[in-house]
């Protein structure tokens, strides 16, 4: 049942190599900077993608290309980064902070989520949820790729426990109703592709009012 | 007359800089805006970073635009680069990396995305230059010893903008195929490096 769950390999290298979808890589950022063996490992990455770069066979620019980046470099100062201001919930890891935060929505018995404003890939957006003592979601698959992480609290599912930090990769073919084992809420970071469908009768029931 | 006086200069050499003299490049632009620094580092890195974006697939003018931008962004945070975190090509290659997610996405709000920061504090270790040198010739070593199709896959992994889909479509592999391939090179390449850490403790 225990076990530290970290991304699979696949996405590490995908979220160090840039090609993760913007969703994906919050909520990977979101796992990184809660378990820095990962993030430091990332960093490696950096250094073999630097290498790989260094091989590549060159291709030739513009002859003025150099004399227009000095240019540039001399009339304008620099981009003038808006420090977002960070949003209301100290508790959430810092890449989750520069994100303004959409009301709380109800979902259920001591479900609720709220959206978080980072960058969605089509139908894959972030949200926040949080899911009380004791409670489980309906039983449910997804209709795309589910990534979440564990922020506070922890839950179990058919197969494992999930606790902060943890990093779960769920897609269409996993059936699972999570059930949140810790004394507190459980709140996660999810990146979420397509609606969850709920299983069973009373999930058909409930789904025309559950919008995730 | 004039030849004995120019060997007395510091002489630019049409020779290739290795690693570290990349290094003193970027501090060179950092500490005095030196352009003759930053033209040798913009012949390297410049194609190079054409090349990348257009492994991507882009066009080779949003490349060339690509290379144009990253280079500047070299120009202006040169004062963030520090040696003993990362190398030069390591410290590019995030830059590209981070504009990267940037220049593909396909929300059109400017919401901020994560990005791989190489000099956010760690516990501060005495000998950290010589760490950063020895993980790049350890790390230099443990990609030698991969083989010719971990380091294909890891390429096309790094550069390719649909990687899974489009490796699969490359090497006519199947899907799950190449994921147990990316996987199988990942994990050879932490067991070299752990194992070279192991040798040299």
């Amino acid at each position: 049942m225990t076990g530290v769950h970290n991304p699979s390999e696949e996405r590490l290298l995908a979220y160090a190599a840039g090609t993760l979808s913007p969703p994906e890589a919050v909520v990977v950022a979101a796992h990184l900077a809660m378990r820095p063996q990962n993030e430091a490992w990332v960093r490696t990455l950096q250094a073999v993608g630097g290498r790989l770069l260094d091989e590549l066979e060159p291709q030739a620019l513009a002859e003025d290309a150099l004399a227009r980046v000095m240019a540039r470099a001399e009339t304008d100062a620099g981009e003038v980064l808006a420090s977002t201001p960070l949003n209301d919930m100290a508790g959430l890891p810092e890449p989750l902070r520069r994100y303004a935060l959409g009301p709380w929505r109800w979902l259920g018995p001591g479900m609720r989520a709220r959206d978080v404003h980072a960058p969605r890939d089509g139908d894959c957006r972030v949200i926040l949820l949080e899911i009380g003592p004791g409670r489980e979601t309906p039983k449910h698959t997804h209709g795309g790729i589910e990534l979440t992480c564990v922020i506070h609290g922890a839950y179990a599912t058919e197969t494992a426990l999930f606790e902060p930090g943890d990093f779960e990769e769920a897609d269409g073919e996993v059936l699972h109703q999570p059930r949140v084992v810790s004394p507190d809420p459980c709140l996660c970071v999810v990146a979420l592709d397509g609606q969850i469908q709920l299983d069973g009768w009373l999930g058909k029931l409930m789904q025309p009012f559950i919008k995730l | 007359m004039h030849e004995q006086i120019s060997i007395l200069r510091p002489i630019r050499t049409p020779v290739i800089p290795a690693g570290d003299d990349f290094d003193r490049l970027i501090e060179a632009v950092a500490m005095r805006r030196d352009r003759d620094a930053f033209a040798r580092l913009f012949d390297h890195f410049a194609p190079r970073l054409k090349a990348y974006l257009m492994k991507a697939g882009a066009t080779a003018g949003a490349a060339e635009d690509f290379a144009q931008d990253a280079m500047l962004t070299v120009w202006r945070k040169a004062e963030l680069f520090d040696r003993t975190k990362a190398h030069a090509a390591t410290w590019i290659f995030t830059i590209a990396r981070n504009r990267r997610l940037d220049v593909l996405r396909q929300d059109a709000r400017r919401l901020p995305l994560p990005e791989i920061d190489l000099v956010q504090d760690e516990p501060e270790q005495p000998d950290t230059v010589v760490l950063a040198a020895e993980n790049a010739a350890r790390l230099k070593a443990a990609m030698a010893r991969l083989s010719p199709d971990q380091i294909e896959v890891l390429r096309l992994a790094f550069f390719q903008d649909n990687p899974h889909s489009e490796i699969a479509r490359r090497l006519e592999l199947p899907l799950g195929t190449v994921k147990s391939r990316i996987r199988k090179a990942m994990i050879k390449l932490r067991t070299l490096l752990d194992d070279e850490q192991g040798g040299a403790a």
